[in-house]
């Protein structure tokens, strides 16, 4: 079977010299939870883009569903981001648009350009935003500002946007690190139950350890734009996780109780 | 005996006086160049001040017949400047779409739409003002162009730098979502930016309520020229009611102005 | 957000539903009806405008092709009138910083007696910050044209007439900066028995004399562009240089000019960019 995902060879260097991705390769099945993780700087965000080419790549192949994404552009690059939902750490919503205004623009990829700038939804369109926003748990603020709303509803906003777009992939951009421990386990536990509930894969950028392992299939640990870890979460030691932060356990912050080892069976 | 003890930081003090230094020297310098004694300014200051309350006190009113001209020059000015400055606000933000890299199809232009803009703006209105009264001729028409495009690159600028702050976010993800660039526009530029652009928009009719006065004085038709026919034909009193007529409007308009801009941060 | 706001979004979205083809409404409820409001009115007074103006369109764009032809004649630079342009630039920017420097000192002193909080007599502040306002309203180059008027042509117009405006608006700055300084800070003073002028010069002046200096870089630019416009009126320098040319169809010495203003009014921004970097 076709990998939804699949980095070959990958590398990306910028202008100033910064060697961000250094021979990346991994494949992605459908179904998958993937949690990435590493220092900043490591490549993560960069990884990341590049499956949608926000940022385009220096070398290599990005193939999704088999397709190479580098070599599009203009209308057929719109039809393969459509496929690709993405969530972001500042939940990237426009703030003076409605709560609902912002989940249709999931549907943009979709839309004719007239009736996408007119912001001309089908009616299926809307009930679904609705039913989807009821879902989760934001159906009363359907018609705030979307500035109205707090940090945890914002990106369950985000959440409800990728969703509308009905990926193959979804793209989590550092998700809750701006978000309090409560807010943070609710987005978690809504991303694993939504992407499991309409299998859509997953990739997401963590900082915070516990979660990824709580939460993923499968680890990707990041150094310095080279997979240092490729794995399921039982498999990642003490050794790994120090060197993917090349420096010794005590120095990390992890959280949770550092010292045991996680409980895999809970994962998805 | 002891030094004396220093207020302030040693470094700082130093910039200070440095500045003092600075100051004083640019001041000796430029007084030379120009042969400026404010001496003799303060000597004529009696004649100075004679001149001023015999031909210019007590500020008296134009000819009955002339009362309406007046007043539809001041019309001209007003209808000068808020036409001009919307027709520039409009083109500006076409423009302004293509002259940053983030928001712009195409992101190697941005710079050089933003240099062309930055050349456009450092000619003052008035110089833009007489090279087209050369070529074009004078009247309004032509004031209208002048302020036109000195508006013009002042708001690309203006309403560049609001997208770069304000809507950088939402436009990477309505990029991510696969929305083409008019839809990004349309659904993240414009609702996130407007109350920026209008509240630019608004500082610029400020701005072109006095740039306009001026070039109306060297030929674009206004209040301006008025004051200009009046002072040259000597009737200084008349002149005075017209400059505490331009101040009435210039003061309105920024009142009003403010009041709009407040609004818009609502 | 109040409880009946929030359950009233359901309550309408599936009365919407019910009553198909009904369409779903999509924007906020809360609308802020201003903006478009706004558009609106701005719109309908710049076709109001155009259409009093009265302006011959079809004429101005026959000639267009004048305008392309008078740019490209500027844009044979010539330098052989260099001396006199570079003489008339150094006057003007001369005349710049000196009306700079005066305004300044003018500007301390009138926004003493115009902040609220440096002597506490109310009708003083509002009498000095009236005048000044009426002083600000009026286009410097009106100013410099009455300064010709009465004292005659020379360097003394052109510094008198770019100070009253250049001072006025100091005057409305550096009132701000000073009254941004807190209260408590000034009764602190007061209290030990400190005469007023005294607390402003050793309280009130030195916290407020960073945004002084940077008020005043930010001045220098626009007071260049004054300047250099001043001569087109009458009062000497580059401007004088430039009309004078214009007028006369001396196109080359014209553009050479013109792109001299350009490159100083540009020297100067870019230095207070790096001046601001470094004091910031």
């Amino acid at each position: 079977m076709e990998p939804i995902l699949k980095f070959e060879h990958v590398s990306k260097h910028y202008p100033n010299g910064v060697h961000a991705l250094k021979d990346v390769s991994f494949e992605m099945a459908e179904g998958e939870f993937i949690s990435v993780i590493g220092p900043s700087g490591s490549g993560k965000s960069t990884l990341l883009r590049a499956v949608n080419r926000l940022i385009p790549i220096s070398g290599g192949t990005v193939r999704l569903d088999g397709q190479a994404v580098s070599a599009q552009r203009g209308a057929p690059l719109r039809r393969l981001r459509r496929r690709v939902g993405m969530i972001f750490q500042n939940y990237n919503l426009v703030y003076s648009l409605s709560v609902l205004q912002n989940v249709l623009h999931g549907r943009l990829g979709y839309m004719s350009g007239v009736n996408g700038v007119l912001g001309l939804y089908s009616e299926a369109d809307k009930r679904e935003a609705l039913e989807l926003l009821g879902e989760l748990g934001l159906g009363d603020f359907a018609y705030n500002r979307a500035s109205d709303l707090s940090g945890g509803q914002k990106q369950r906003v985000g959440i409800a946007r990728a969703v509308m777009q009905r990926p193959r992939l979804l793209l989590c951009d550092e998700p809750i690190a701006s978000l309090d421990p409560s807010s943070a386990k609710t987005i978690m536990d809504l991303l694993r139950d939504m992407t499991q509930k309409r299998s859509i894969a997953c990739i997401v950028n963590l900082h915070q350890l516990d979660v990824a392992l709580n939460y993923s299939t499968r680890i990707i640990g990041l150094s310095q734009g080279e997979i240092i870890f490729d794995g399921p979460p039982d498999r990642l030691d003490d050794a790994t996780i120090e060197k993917i932060y090349g420096t010794s356990r005590e120095n990390l912050m992890i959280g949770g109780s550092g010292d045991e080892q996680k409980n895999t069976a809970d994962c998805a | 005996m002891s030094k004396r003890i220093p207020l302030i930081a040693r470094d700082l003090k130093r910039l200070y006086t440095g500045f003092l230094l600075a100051a004083a020297v640019l001041f000796a310098v430029c007084s030379v160049l120009t042969q400026f004694n404010v001496m003799t300014l303060i000597a004529n200051g009696g004649a100075f001040w004679a001149f001023i309350t015999e031909d210019f006190l007590p500020p008296a009113l134009p000819k009955a017949s002339r009362i309406p001209g007046v007043l539809s020059s001041v019309v001209v000015t007003l209808a000068l400047a808020m036409s001009s400055t919307t027709v520039a606000a409009v083109l500006a933000f076409f423009v302004s779409l293509f002259g940053s890299e983030k928001v712009s199809p195409f992101p190697r232009l941005a710079k050089a739409v933003r240099g062309f803009a930055t050349f456009l703006r450092n000619i003052p209105a008035l110089v833009w003002a007489f090279i087209l009264f050369s070529s074009l001729g004078i009247g309004t028409g032509v004031g209208f162009v002048a302020l036109c495009v000195t508006s013009f690159a002042f708001m690309v600028r203006a309403f560049v730098e609001t997208m770069e702050d304000v809507s950088q976010d939402c436009v990477e993800s309505l990029q991510a979502v696969g929305a083409s660039f008019p839809q990004r526009v349309a659904q993240a530029i414009l609702p996130s930016c407007l109350s920026g652009f209008l509240s630019w928009f608004l500082y610029c009719v400020e701005v072109n309520i006095r740039a306009s006065t001026i070039v109306g004085m060297v030929g674009g038709g206004g209040v301006g020229l008025t004051l200009f026919s009046y002072i040259k034909s000597f009737q200084y009193d008349v002149a005075l009611s017209i400059i505490l007529l331009i101040a009435a409007m210039v003061i309105v308009v920024d009142q009003i102005t403010a009041k709009l801009r407040r609004e818009l941060l609502k | 957000m109040n409880a009946a706001e929030c359950t009233a979004a359901p309550d309408r979205a599936a009365r919407a539903k019910q009553k198909s083809p009904a369409k779903i409404p999509v924007k906020c409820r809360r609308r802020n009806r201003f903006i478009p409001a706004f558009l609106i009115g701005a719109a309908a007074l710049a076709v109001l405008g155009l259409l009093y103006l009265d302006i011959d369109w079809l004429k101005l764009a026959s000639r267009a092709p004048d305008v392309g032809r008078v740019f490209w004649d500027l844009a044979h630079l010539d330098f052989s009138n260099l001396d006199l342009i570079a003489s008339a630039l150094v006057e003007t920017v001369s005349i710049a910083v000196l009306s700079l420097l005066y305004s300044l000192v003018l500007g301390v002193f009138f926004g003493m007696l115009a902040a609220r909080n440096v002597f506490h007599v109310p009708a003083l502040s509002f009498l000095t910050q009236s005048f000044f306002t009426f002083l600000r309203a009026v286009p410097t180059p009106v100013w410099v044209l009455l300064m010709l008027v009465c004292l005659g042509m020379g360097p003394e117009a052109g510094v008198a007439g770019l100070c009253v405006h250049t001072t006025a608006f100091f005057t409305k700055s550096f009132a701000q900066s000073f009254e941004s300084i807190p209260g408590e800070t000034l009764e602190a003073l007061e209290v030990t028995g400190a005469s007023r002028l005294s607390i402003f010069f050793n309280a009130v002046l030195p916290a407020a004399l960073s945004q002084i200096v940077a008020w005043a870089g930010m001045r220098l630019e626009t007071n260049f562009s004054e300047c250099a416009i001043l001569g087109m009126v009458g009062a000497g320098g580059v401007g004088f240089v430039i009309s004078n040319s214009l007028q006369g169809y001396d196109y080359g010495t014209a553009g050479t000019a013109i792109l001299l203003v350009f490159l100083v009014a540009y020297c100067i921004e870019r230095i207070f960019v790096r001046v601001k970097k470094k004091f910031y």
